[in-house]
């Protein structure tokens, strides 16, 4: 960027962002869902409109076109307005200044900003609660806030363990039942192979870090009346957590590294970390990206704190929620509704990759006994659907948790790069949030 | 130079009937384009950026005018100091070097020794043509700590690289991703300048017994004050509106480049990552004086050098 401006103020950094920025690599992950057919709300499609839904996930367009073939009165407009983080700028600037879609994808992270800022309308006018038998408890829980219901799941990740069947085998061991397990492994695999290590943690990955926190117990964020925001990143889980991976780290058993880049992919391909603590949305990309390796994963299930007990998280996954100021809210409502529950649809993004996060999909026999080309032909699904049933409950994310996870990096990010002690990255990311409850103007709790 | 510009008259010609104002309107017209586009695309949005400045918006409790709040706060902001002194270090090092790199540049190439002068010119102007964003994702491709190109081929030779993205060379990386950039853009506004100095004095240097150095010390360089003053005073702004060279690699060292690692990424950061337009307009508004104070006090100090030659 030198001299290109003569411009005096920092304006240009507000207009050279975008390209900038949909360049960066938000890893943001998809998933799916699954139901039975939506009886309510079924009037709202008789009349002719025309619906812009903004969405990023591939799966979405063959799903739409589904959608307008046994809806011929309602025109979808799909737009991609960029994935994750990028969407969401540009979903609030347009409810500020217009241009807002009526539909639009949103990662269950970001949803209590949205319904904060009343930007996302409650669904339950519209039906919604009806409908909750049909999801899994942990989606649910991730749109039902506030006593409104602000979405309808799309698609959900349960946490597992991705390995390496190669590394493990070599080695003679077995993907590890519990983290002392995988502390003792880690140094296995390192000491075999020192280009080798057990798996590679991202420094910007603050959705990644929030799943390990939940899957040991720890509930972080608190928002209490809407407007009193607690953060407790000391309890007992982040103090599990970090002790963990802080000597993971410092004895180099894991590597530190940016994931979704270029040189990463290439490490995941080669075989240079052995697992990859990820959602079920995992499998997908992998086929994508890096299909030569293929046969040499497989799915565990996560890692555990105790042995022989279960509690798994949820990494990632979206809800489709309706936007406030939608002149046609009703129709929108049940383009949702039918997106995300009917067997037509919920099959479709099943099929295209999404993870289910209806019971109906969940449960049936083609998709438990379906054998997932990207894990060496292993029947995953069996394995993604236990996680799915043992989600810890009581997780909460902060209104503001696109901010939160942007200073991620500044802070534990910084803390895992340096080779310091997580835990001080911790209090140092809790230090940037409750700043910025106070600039915000929410009280700050004392946890 | 003034002298020359006064154009020659006729005496008496001021006296004829057409009298300023036609021209002056004429002149006007013209630049009225011009003015239009100034107004809508600068003018605008500065003062837009100014009027929400004095105002706070939160997530709870809206828009509040808070006058000067903004400003007090920004002048004691830790971050946005740390990233002021970073930009400072990176202008301190990396433009001397771009500069110094691209006066050799267009003093090889004019020097008339070189064999293919044109492809010379053309091959360290190409990657001013590459947008600054792919520059950046092609050189953070090749800084990769364990594929990349430069630690691929320290390997080969049996040479241990550093990590170009670790936090005590990621600011030397972006430096070497923006000479890269610009040294060729630098070198052309250097090489124009050159070919305005009259050849008499070549001649008369050549006669005196002058090689190609004495003269490029003697004759070109001091010729050559006038664009290297610009090309600083241009560099001094880029160093200070450094965004997309550290905000691509960011992807690739998040735990060492920061959101709030230069002025413009942290107003940026705050802006779309936080819905903080309001303190981040104010943190543009700060940057864009310093900038203004830094580059006139070089424009004057530099003038007034001239002066009392």
């Amino acid at each position: 960027m030198l001299f290109r401006s003569s411009r005096g103020t920092g304006r240009k950094a507000l207009a050279a962002v975008p390209a900038a920025l949909a360049l960066a690599l938000t890893a943001a992950c998809g998933s799916s869902s699954g139901g039975t057919p939506a009886a309510s709300s079924k009037d709202a499609l008789n009349a002719p409109v025309t619906l812009t839904f903004w969405s990023w996930a591939p799966a979405i367009a063959p799903t739409v076109k589904l959608f307008e073939q046994s809806h011929p009165d309602i025109k979808i407009n799909l737009v991609n307005a960029g994935q994750s983080a990028t969407e969401y700028t540009k979903l609030a600037t347009a409810m500020k200044g217009g241009g807002a879609p009526d539909v639009a994808q949103i990662e269950y992270y970001a949803l209590p900003q949205f319904v904060l800022s009343k930007q996302v309308a409650d669904l339950t006018p519209y039906g919604a609660a009806a409908l909750q038998p049909q999801y899994t408890k942990s989606a649910w829980a991730q749109v039902a806030i506030n006593g409104g219901i602000y979405g309808y799941p799309q698609d959900t990740g349960p946490l597992v363990m991705f390995y390496r069947t190669d590394v493990f085998k070599k080695l003679g061991l077995n993907p590890p039942a519990t983290w002392a397990e995988y502390q003792a492994d880690a140094a296995k695999i390192h000491q075999a192979d020192p280009t080798k290590y057990i798996g590679s943690i991202d420094p910007a990955d603050a959705g990644g870090m929030n799943s390990l926190l939940w899957q040991a117990g720890g509930t972080p964020f608190r928002t209490t009346n809407s407007t009193t925001v607690t953060t407790n990143l000391s309890d007992d889980a982040a103090n599990k957590v970090t002790t963990l991976w802080t000597s993971l780290i410092q004895q180099k058993q894991v590597n530190v590294t940016a994931g979704w880049t270029g040189d990463w992919w290439k490490a995941m391909g080669a075989g240079t970390y052995a697992t990859w603590i990820a959602g079920a949305w995992a499998p997908g990309v992998i086929a994508s990206t890096i299909p030569q390796s293929q046969a040499d994963w497989a799915a565990a299930p996560v890692p555990q704190w105790t042995a022989g007990t279960y509690v798994s998280a949820e990494n990632g996954g979206s809800s489709v929620a309706v936007m406030a100021n939608s002149p046609h809210k009703a129709a929108a409502a049940a383009f949702a509704q039918w997106l995300d529950t009917d067997p037509t649809a919920t099959q479709a993004l099943t099929a295209n990759g999404l993870f289910p996060a209806t019971t109906a999909v969940l449960n049936s026999d083609a998709f438990q006994n379906a054998s997932i080309a990207a894990l060496g032909g292993q029947q995953a699904n069996k394995v993604f659907a236990d996680s799915s049933a043992h989600v810890a409950a009581g997780w909460q994310y902060l209104p503001f948790q696109v901010y939160a996870n942007s200073v991620y990096g500044d802070t534990v990010g910084h803390a895992e790069t340096a080779g310091t002690s997580l835990l001080d990255g911790l209090a140092a990311w809790k230090k940037q949030i409750d700043a910025y409850a106070g600039q915000e103007g929410f009280k700050v709790g004392n946890s | 130079m003034s002298d020359l510009d006064t154009p020659l008259r006729p005496p008496g010609a001021r006296r004829g009937r057409r009298t300023s104002t036609s021209p002056r309107l004429f002149g006007l017209l013209m630049f009225s384009p011009f003015f239009a586009v100034f107004a809508f695309a600068i003018v605008a949005p500065v003062l837009y950026a100014v009027y929400l400045s004095l105002f706070q918006d939160r997530l709870i409790g809206g828009s509040v005018f808070v006058g000067l709040r903004n400003y007090g706060q920004a002048l004691e902001d830790p971050q946005l100091r740390a990233g002021l002194e970073r930009v400072g270090v990176f202008l301190l090092i990396q433009v001397p070097i771009m500069l110094g790199l691209a006066l050799l540049a267009a003093l090889a190439v004019d020097s008339g020794r070189l064999r293919w002068p044109a492809v010379f010119r053309i091959g360290l102007f190409i990657p001013y043509a590459v947008p600054a964003v792919v520059a950046a994702l092609m050189w953070g491709y090749m800084y990769g700590p364990q594929f990349g190109l430069i630690h691929q081929a320290g390997a080969k030779l049996g040479a241990q690289t550093p990590d170009l993205l670790s936090s005590s060379w990621a600011l030397a990386s972006i430096g070497n991703i923006t000479t890269w950039e610009f040294v060729g853009y630098n070198m052309l506004i250097l090489y124009a300048a050159l070919q305005t100095v009259p050849h008499e004095l070549y001649e008369a240097a050549a006669m005196d017994g002058a090689g190609e150095i004495r003269k490029a010390l003697s004759i070109k360089i001091p010729g050559l004050r006038r664009a290297l003053l610009l090309t600083t005073i241009f560099s001094i702004i880029g160093s200070f509106q450094l965004f997309n060279e550290p905000n691509v690699l960011q992807t690739l060292a998040p735990g060492v480049i920061s959101t709030s690692y230069t002025p413009n990424m942290y107003a940026y950061n705050l802006a779309f990552n936080g819905q903080q337009f309001t303190y981040a307009a104010s943190i543009a508004m700060i940057l864009g004086g310093v900038t203004a104070v830094v580059a006139y006090t070089v424009q004057l100090r530099a003038n007034r050098g001239e002066r009392t030659r």
